[in-house]
């Protein structure tokens, strides 16, 4: 999440030394990897590049990545291409904010703007905002669990489907609120849902409905960073009942039975915004991009092809969208409320994350490598949630030493500190036991604690050469029983390490491979909260 | 009339809201007017600063070339219609804000003597579906009559004080859409013109038929105030975004709009679906008022509002010209049955000074 946002126990000062690296991070060009395609790496950071005529820099909600099509045939029309910079709407919104999208875009395209405008200096930068489509956020069921539950689709309030977790009759997965507007919103609606609020949240209902979300909450088996691997993950596990999610993505699946609660939903208008930092030719560009976008054939195809709601009147709802009307439930008016609700379901409402640092400290890593990693694990420690378990696990020719740090709400500053001696006393030396090592993690970890999101982070700068070798842990994975195959790992790709090895393990256990050679080693650590 | 010294603090926040407001750059070159365009006559080019909402009107080649024919080259920026005041308009020939109570405190400060001129106005009306019509109507907060009708304000205003939600009101079970608190959704009042003139409305509702002016009466209105705008928490920029919603199905049952953006929706032969259009009892026209800095900025004024042609177009693009024409009652047969033609019982509310106006929007947001 963006430090520069809602920094919790966070001081000041750490925020903004963290908003520097904020949206980097996060932002990563279509070209070199698309959020909603699971199967590729994540890159860090992404540079959205040199201004080209004709072509719009748009810092760009993840949501959009199935927008390809539709770019596409706008291209063919107008001439102008879009060229998407993914990022989490906090991220986006704080980059605003400091001034920083200057000379980096042409145009701002989130799912929503709500979270926007309650930032003052960051609304300042938009010129004018167009919303171009809609889609409200729904539960997306398994049509058996719909039956045994005895729903009727038209008829599910939030209190039905808070009735059903706490009864022990659903789980769901949902993305992380910080860095994917859909967990967001979905957060959003819940909170809304469940405190029986008339009108805006206020923080006296937060209070009041946290009971209840915490209840609500026990529900959740799955978070990730993006809808995609939200969707792989879901396949994979196979025992989740439902997904929260946009409209549009459960649709897009179509294997759910896709529900709309009756008392009321948020919906993402997707507006296209023009900024203020840049020049009047490329205002100009946004606005034929934006008329385009609007035009009914234009607006048939993104219903067609995304299955978001057209904005014009003339064109109607793709097939399969029903078109009966819900309540909107308001979003908070104010930053308090907002970030008041992402930080309690940070440090309070969801599960708390365990995660081993699998880490390579080989003789490889000696100087600038060690250093970087130091610094990248320091800065994380303002990452860390309450009730966060985490395990340090440097190797070499073997693992070094296990040491774990829990962040006890009542006193975060402990293990914080902990983990940051730790990271200080760390040293280069040995071969890489890449295998070894993995196979100890897993072991730490022991019978998975249903009540945690459990994973595994592997960074390593090289090939593995000491230990076991990778048909040895395929081995030993596949002899892993229940839960403990649950556990994904998601590996670093950094400085010489082989990324078809690290890939094979991402993609044995369910994890997602992150690239930090080419962008910085914060900036995956990063992008992986999201995950965990 | 307050001042400075019975609202403190008042002019100098709006003042840093302002400049805060031009840091961010607001002012913005949409329109350039065709400068090449080959009208066989001298063009004076007319440097203009204009509401947004008006920007289409003057990038409509029509309009371009209605003007030119004339004589004119037109260049309009445009810009918050309160953030004008912030702006140095040096070089401006004239400045164009979307109602009276800017435009009035642009002349006190660049010394414009004469009347200033109002071309062409459009009421705020509230948008609903048919259901939250209905069930409004059902309940005496509004009176119905094909696709459009009456939303009464003080019936309204106690709904609100009250806290009423639609679950309250009889009807509303059979429409799920229709739950939690019954309120407008405007734009935000301290950014947005509508917004502004929305709290102008309700507060002169509120106060019993009078403007509020006195530090006593923002006191006695602003808990009120602060009940419409609180309970919708995050607030569209412009009502253009908020209308947009409004048509594709999401957003709040009732939003406020001008008139002039449903009118211009209609024009365009677009399938207004079961959109009911509800004039407020008592409401606030946004009064397109040009503030004449120059002698060609002058006659421009008046030609806007005296030129057939140009008062046509404006009817196209929904305005309401000034003086007595027919021009806006005649113009498309489907646009009567949504739009009340001749404001029939409804009433205008005076608008209070900016220093007051900007007071309620303050604590309206608390």
């Amino acid at each position: 999440m963006t430090r520069g946002t809602r920094p919790r126990r966070r001081t000041a000062a750490l925020a903004l030394a963290f908003a520097s690296v904020a949206v980097l991070l996060t932002a990563c060009t279509a070209e070199e990897q698309t959020p909603g395609d699971p199967g590729k790496p994540v890159q860090t950071p992404g540079d959205p590049g040199e201004p080209v005529p004709g072509t719009l820099r748009v810092l760009a909600s993840s949501e959009l990545a199935d927008m390809t099509t539709v770019w596409a045939q706008v291209e063919r029309e107008t001439g102008i291409k879009v060229r998407p910079t993914y990022t989490g709407t906090l991220d986006a919104v704080d980059l605003l904010a400091e001034g920083r999208a200057k000379g980096k875009f042409d145009a701002l395209w989130l799912s929503s703007n709500d979270y926007l405008r309650l930032r003052p200096e960051a609304a300042r930068q938009i010129v004018s905002e167009t919303p171009v489509m809609s889609s409200p956020v729904a539960i997306g069921v398994k049509p058996g669990t719909v039956r045994e539950l005895g729903w009727k689709p038209d008829d599910v309030t939030w209190s039905d489907i808070d009735e059903a977790v706490t009864g022990g009759k659903l789980t769901y997965g949902m993305t992380d609120p910080s860095r994917s507007n859909s967990g967001f919103s979905t957060l959003i609606s819940v909170a809304s849902g469940l405190s029986g609020a008339q009108s805006a949240l206020t923080d006296a209902d937060v209070e009041k409905a946290t009971p209840k979300l915490k209840e609500f909450f026990k529900g959740q088996q799955l978070t990730s960073g993006s809808s995609g691997w939200l969707a792989q993950a879901y396949d994979r596990r196979g025992d989740v009942d439902a997904l929260l999610n946009y409209e549009s993505v459960l649709k897009a699946r179509k294997d759910l039975t896709v529900i709309r609660p009756r008392d009321g939903v948020v919906t993402a208008d997707y507006p296209l915004s023009s900024l203020a930092s840049t020049g009047q030719e490329v205002r100009d560009d946004v606005r034929r991009l934006t008329e385009a976008l609007r035009t009914p054939t234009i607006q048939r195809l993104i219903t067609d092809s995304t299955m978001r709601r057209p904005v014009v009147a003339s064109v109607a709802p793709a097939a399969g969208l029903d078109s009966g009307r819900r309540r909107e439930l308001p979003f908070p008016g104010s930053r308090s409320v907002a970030d008041g609700l992402l930080d309690a379901y940070d440090n309070e409402l969801r599960r708390p994350s365990r995660t081993v640092y699998v880490l390579d400290t080989s003789g490889s890593m000696k100087g600038d490598r060690l250093d970087r990693l130091k610094t990248a694990l320091t800065e994380l420690t303002s990452e860390f949630r309450d009730r966060e378990e985490v395990t340090l696990m440097p190797f070499g020719s073997e693992v070094k030493s296990v040491r774990t740090h829990v962040v006890r709400p009542e006193d975060p500053r402990a293990g914080l500190d902990g983990i940051r001696a730790d990271t200080r006393r760390l040293s280069a030396s040995g071969d890489t036991a890449i295998y070894t090592s993995l196979q100890e993690a897993y072991e730490r970890l022991g019978a998975v604690d249903r009540d945690t999101f459990t994973s595994v982070v592997l960074m390593t700068d090289g090939e593995n050469t000491a230990g076991a070798g990778p048909e040895d842990f395929d081995g030993f994975y596949a002899r892993l029983t229940g839960h403990q195959r649950d556990i994904p790992v998601f590996p670093i790709l950094f400085g010489d390490s082989d990324r078809a090895e690290l890939e094979h393990i991402a993609d044995l256990t369910g994890g997602r491979l992150f690239d930090a050679r080419r962008g910085s080693l914060d900036g995956a650590f990063e992008e992986i909260r999201g995950y965990q | 009339m307050p001042s400075a010294s019975t609202l403190p603090g008042v002019r100098r926040i709006a003042g840093i809201v302002l400049a805060v407001l031009l840091l961010g750059g607001v002012v913005v070159a949409v329109v350039a007017g065709r400068e090449e365009q080959d009208t066989g006559t001298a063009t004076k080019t007319v440097r203009m600063v204009i509401g947004s909402e008006k920007a289409e009107f003057f990038a409509d080649p029509d309009v371009v070339k209605a003007l030119a024919a004339k004589g004119y080259t037109v260049k309009a920026e445009t810009s918050g219609s309160w953030a004008m005041e912030g702006l140095d308009l040096k070089g401006y020939d004239v400045a164009f804000p979307s109602s009276q109570a800017p435009a009035a405190e642009l002349a006190k400060k660049y010394g414009v003597k004469q009347t200033l001129t109002r071309p062409f106005y459009s009421p705020l009306v509230v948008v609903a579906h048919r259901n939250a019509a209905e069930v409004l109507a059902a309940n005496g907060l509004a009176t119905l009559d094909e696709h459009r009708g009456t939303l009464k304000m003080d019936a309204y205003l106690d709904a609100a004080r009250d806290d009423r939600t639609w679950q309250q009101l009889r009807g509303a079970e059979k429409y799920g859409e229709l739950t939690g608190t019954l309120y407008i959704a405007s734009t935000d009042p301290e950014t947005s013109n509508s917004g502004a003139l929305y709290l102008a409305a309700a507060s002169y509702v509120a106060a019993g038929g009078r403007v509020v002016a006195s530090d006593a009466d923002v006191a006695r209105t602003a808990p009120l105030m602060r009940k419409l705008i609180g309970v919708q928490g995050a607030q569209q920029s412009s009502t253009d975004a908020a209308f947009r919603d409004f048509v594709s199905g999401a957003g709040n049952p009732l939003v406020l709009v001008y008139e002039s953006q449903v009118a211009a929706l209609l024009g365009d032969g677009q399938s207004p679906g079961d959109l009911v259009v509800l004039y407020p009892d008592t409401t606030v026209n946004s009064d397109h008022t040009v503030v004449p800095l120059t002698e060609n900025g002058r006659a421009l004024g008046e030609l806007l509002g005296s030129d057939p042609r140009l008062r046509e177009l404006a009817v196209r693009h929904g305005f309401r010209p000034q003086g007595a024409g027919t021009e806006f009652a005649s113009a498309g047969a489907d646009r009567g049955t949504y739009l009340n033609q001749r404001l029939s019982g409804v009433r205008q509310a005076p608008v209070p000074t900016s220093a007051v106006l900007h007071e309620l929007a303050r604590r309206a947001r608390g």
